[in-house]
């Protein structure tokens, strides 16, 4: 008996509560339900049993937290534990039932909001699936992080001999998971990770139910799987409240939606499932039609391309040398801030290339993904020439990005595709091959064709695959601009795809780049481009994006335009006035003001005299003033953030000018394994590089060894170590004897909220920091400058 | 579900450190962080009344694994049959929203962690409104947490379990003993049928009490 034969015979009834169950026969009270497979295994069988009895075609063994985490303490192993829980379904199920390895949430959240890494969420898993793969098929089941089950979806292919997926995720009303996670999200990215089942369960009664499953059958192909509650519980004593008859009553509308897998979770026994079965069987499955619309996505932001999108293109190096200088001295952070400033400009999706050959792509890929995916829901896509580091991207991208490219070329068109099928993205196909980019809009044309075609065989959808006719250079190949329209029309009214078009290079070489720019992509626009590549910084092109969707009647009673550009005319951003100096910006916490002086003093001055002559004596008052009690610190790291931005005025002169800048020391600063407060770190890290130290920033919840190695390889002579929690203060202290002992000559500086200068020297420090300003002090100290 | 509609300004500045409300530039960029925190946030909490069991190991919620220990939850809870348990979030949303905001701007990041500190707070003072008025048979104290006095930070797992926290508002605890999201409550309130002492919340319980700026100056938080 297969998922497959079952289905096809129509529906699907799956199991009901275990836990419940367990309840009801006095077996669960505070313990681990799992060791029951041991203690109890006939009561299992019997719970098991009486389910198949009531109707089920599917049980699920007792193994909903039989995780590595979980059951650590239980002095069994997941092998164990699974093998046991496997048997006693089995028993049960005999020939009458299929057996479904129940992977429960791993219980701890994942990165960025909580500790576990995506890579040990995947490990967690994979040792379930492993250990159960005399299962039928694996289930997921009450998820709520979209990241998570991409991790046990991942293993569960890699690791499941190809076994069938189910995976049913927990909604609340408001149409999201805990984590934020959409519906459409879930199914764009579930179904394109190649699952067999999606669905939900937990959290709401049938009846609430209703209007999210609706969403969900209008977002996937597959079979949908429906496992309600009883009823909502009651909030004091947590019983749920559905009777048996009313439970099964509810699964009728749900035909009518599609659905064809249905089961019960929290407060339903054999009878509810034996009520379900009853009110079905005198039912067809109903077949429906969906067509699904073109859309990449996050988990919490979906993206449909029925209308023009605008594709941020700033995170890229090509000829940009402080975003290089960033790449090389992984500053992250640089990168967050181009992320986010595109965001605010307009742009829809964001496009990441953090390619350089003296970087490592791979490693710098994944990186920059989570650390965007940590700040923004806005879609990414993926633009590399390395299968790697694309692989990489891919793989922790949490939801369904976009592979910027694909060719013509046969490498890549066997490189690339299988990857875009296996992690389910949609991919940008340009118009080139092994000879260049055809002259004609026809020779494009034919190249898109073949990319389609190959896509097609691949089994990857036709809504997924965009073309991107390739925008030439007009100052050098003029008569070239019209025939890029003509392939892009073509593509999208005979070939139905979506378009991609990099704007900006049709201006290279001419005067005014701008206008040219705005004005091809508004014939771009009119030739029927879904998606322009641009920089969403220019006010005027975000603009022309947001026209265009008011007069092509996309922007319906012009909700959007008139949101942008209705009220008042936005203030620009006050030019330095005449009477204020930079000192007096830094001072008043102005960030625009500040950066507009420094430019202006960077005319006359060179960046040095600028640094030491005006930014450091208006941060020394800062201190001081905010030592004497008459500044605070959201004033104090005000005028920090506004020399910030005036700095960043000047690293990118220095970087433009090619010369080195001129470093204070390094430092190495981390918040301490275990703790994720990073606030106070942050704050310090941007005061030390106020005065001119170079702040190698680990991040947060950072390893001890991580810690020293840093250290080593830098050379720095001072670490700073930051603990908001008594309970992640022994990791401090774990921290520093591995820094003495591999650098007995570093000096170490500690702060946090429940540090003290006594608990700092108890724990071998060199020096407490109450605050930023005393951080700097001792970095003054330790470097004599 | 508890909707916010405004952040306690005052309160969520002086956690960022600052006695007075200011306004000009930090104001504005104030009006700012609440909005995008505000949208981003989705206040939730659950709950569940248990006996009390008197062991020499400390306090047993009564059908739970959850043992509270020490003296100081022993005074808290002095005279209650019953504790009412509760967990309060933000969400991960709050997290979302104060790492956008520190991405953006160092000050916005300082301003809108402390505003979710605040409004945190304000669930917990809405919740809790919301619950004893459901229980109208019992008298209350003020609500203890993890962490204040002699009440072990450790015992979070067990108090999450006995809430069902995980699966009734998504908050777990992590290897470290951390709430996650981060903006979230456990607290524990005392129920009795005979009149209690409520307390108050004072310096002595806090975790801060050491280390405290306000303190130093002879003032409070709060």
């Amino acid at each position: 008996m297969t998922v497959t034969t079952l289905l096809g015979e129509g529906f699907l009834m799956l199991d009901g509560g275990m836990g419940t169950m367990l309840q009801a026969n006095g077996l669960k009270m505070g313990g681990i339900p799992e060791l029951l497979n041991f203690t109890h295994p006939q009561q299992i069988a019997d719970i098991h049993r009486a389910y198949i009895d009531a109707g089920a075609n599917v049980v699920y063994t007792n193994t909903f937290g039989a995780n590595r985490l979980k059951m650590a303490k239980t002095g069994h192993s997941v092998q164990e534990i699974i093998t046991a829980a496997i048997a006693n379904a089995r028993a049960a199920a005999q020939e009458r039932a299929l057996v479904a390895l129940d992977i429960g949430p791993i219980g701890q959240l994942l990165e960025p909001t909580g500790t576990l890494k995506f890579e040990e969420a995947y490990d967690i898993f994979r040792e379930q699936v492993e250990a159960g793969k005399d299962a039928d098929l694996y289930i997921f089941e009450t998820m709520t992080d979209l990241s998570e089950v991409r991790a046990g979806v991942l293993a569960a292919k890699e690791y499941g001999d190809g076994k069938p997926i189910f995976v049913t995720m927990s909604f609340e009303e408001n149409g999201r998971t805990f984590t934020g996670c959409e519906i459409s999200a879930m199914a764009l990215t579930l179904e394109g990770l190649g699952v067999d089942a999606v669905g939900v369960n937990c959290s709401l009664g049938p009846e609430e139910l209703v209007p999210i499953v609706q969403e969900l059958c209008r977002w996937t192909t597959l079979p949908v799987i429906v496992k309600p509650n009883a009823g909502l519980p009651d909030p004091i004593t947590g019983v749920h409240r559905f009777a048996p008859e009313r439970f099964g009553e509810c699964m009728k509308p749900y035909v009518q939606m599609g659905v064809r897998i249905f089961g019960g979770c929290c407060g339903t026994t054999p009878d509810h499932i034996r009520a379900a079965a009853q009110c079905l069987q005198n039912l067809t499955p109903v077949q429906l039609e969906v067509s699904i619309p073109a859309a990449v996505c996050s988990a919490n932001t979906t993206v449909i391309l029925d209308m023009p999108r605008i594709i941020g293109e700033r995170i890229n190096p090509t000829g940009k040398k402080r975003f290089k200088q960033a790449l090389v001295e992984h500053d992250v952070d640089y990168i967050l801030g181009q992320a986010i400033a595109q965001v605010q400009a307009g742009a829809d999706i964001l496009d990441v290339n953090v390619g350089l050959p003296d970087i490592d792509e791979v490693e710098m890929m994944r990186t920059c993904v989570k650390a965007i995916q940590s700040i923004t829901s806005t879609p990414l896509q993926l633009d590399t020439t390395k299968p790697d580091a694309l692989e990489a991207g891919l793989r922790v991208y949490n939801g369904k990005p976009i592979v910027n490219s694909v060719n013509g070329e046969e490498e890549s068109l066997n490189t690339v595709l299988p990857l875009v099928k296996k992690y389910g993205a949609a991919v940008v196909g340009l118009t080139l091959d092994k000879d260049g980019i055809p002259k004609t809009a026809e020779g494009r044309f034919a190249i898109a064709k073949r990319i389609l075609d190959r896509a097609l065989e691949l089994g990857i959808r036709r809504e997924d695959v965009y073309i991107d006719c390739l925008t030439l250079t007009a100052s050098a190949e003029q008569e070239g601009v019209m025939e890029t329209l003509k392939a892009l029309t073509r593509v999208k009214q005979e070939l139905g795809l979506q378009t991609v078009l990099g704007v900006s290079n049709i201006s290279f070489g001419l005067p005014n780049r701008e206008l040219v720019n705005k004005t091809f992509l508004t014939m771009a626009l009119h030739a029927g481009l879904t998606l322009p590549i641009l920089n969403p910084n220019t006010e005027s092109m975000t603009a022309a994006v947001r026209t265009y969707r008011l007069l092509a009647n996309h922007d319906r009673n012009a909700v959007e335009y008139i949101a942008h550009y209705g009220g008042e005319t936005p203030a620009a951003p006050k030019a330095a006035a005449q009477s204020m100096t930079l000192p007096e910006a830094i001072a008043a916490g102005l960030k625009t003001e500040a950066a507009a002086l420094t430019s202006a003093l960077l005319a006359e001055q060179s960046p040095m005299d600028v640094v030491n002559g005006q930014l450091i004596p208006a941060l020394d008052k800062a201190g001081a003033a905010f030592e004497a009690g008459t500044i605070f610190l959201p004033q104090l790291i005000s005028s920090a953030s506004a020399a910030q931005s005036a700095f960043e005025v000047i690293k990118t002169a220095i970087a433009q000018a090619g010369t080195d800048s001129v470093s204070r020391g390094t430092i190495v600063i981390a918040t301490v394994k275990g703790d994720i407060h990073d606030i106070g770190k942050n704050i310090v890290k941007v005061l030390l590089e106020n005065y001119g130290y170079t702040v190698i920033d680990l991040g947060k919840d950072v390893l001890c060894e991580a810690v020293v190695q840093a250290a080593v390889q830098e050379h720095a002579p001072l670490v700073g170590l930051s603990a908001l929690m008594t309970t992640t203060l022994p990791s401090m202290e774990e921290t520093i004897r591995q820094l003495r002992e591999a650098l007995p000559e570093v000096r170490i500086m500690v702060g946090g909220a429940v540090l003290t200068a006594d608990y700092a020297e108890k724990i071998g420090a060199d020096f407490y920091a109450k605050d930023a300003k005393e951080a700097v002090d001792i970095a003054k100290q330790v470097f004599d400058v | 579900m508890i909707s916010l509609s405004a952040i306690d300004r005052a309160q969520a500045f002086r956690y960022a450190g600052m006695p007075t409300v200011p306004d000009g530039h930090l104001s504005t960029l104030a009006d700012t962080c609440e909005k995008r925190l505000l949208s981003a946030i989705s206040p939730r909490y659950c709950e569940r009344v248990y006996p009390l069991s008197r062991t020499p190991e400390g306090i047993l919620c009564t059908g739970t694994s959850l043992l509270l220990t020490g003296r100081d939850i022993a005074a808290h809870l002095a005279g209650c049959s019953c504790a009412l348990l509760f967990c309060a979030t933000l969400s991960q949303g709050a997290d979302f929203a104060i790492r956008a905001a520190q991405a953006e701007d160092v000050t916005a990041g300082l301003l809108t962690d402390a505003m979710a500190s605040a409004a945190v707070e304000q669930v917990c003072d809405m919740a809790e409104a919301e619950m004893l008025a459901k229980l109208p048979e019992f008298h209350a104290t003020w609500r203890y947490s993890a962490g204040y006095g002699d009440l072990p930070l450790q015992i979070q797992g067990d108090f999450l379990a006995a809430v069902d926290a995980p699966r009734r508002v998504g908050v777990c605890v992590s290897e470290s003993g951390l709430l996650v999201p981060r903006k979230s409550v456990t607290a524990i309130i005392g129920l009795s049928k005979e009149p209690v002492e409520r307390h108050k919340k004072g310096c002595t319980s806090c975790n801060a009490a050491e280390t405290c700026p306000y303190r130093a100056k002879g003032a409070h938080c709060k």
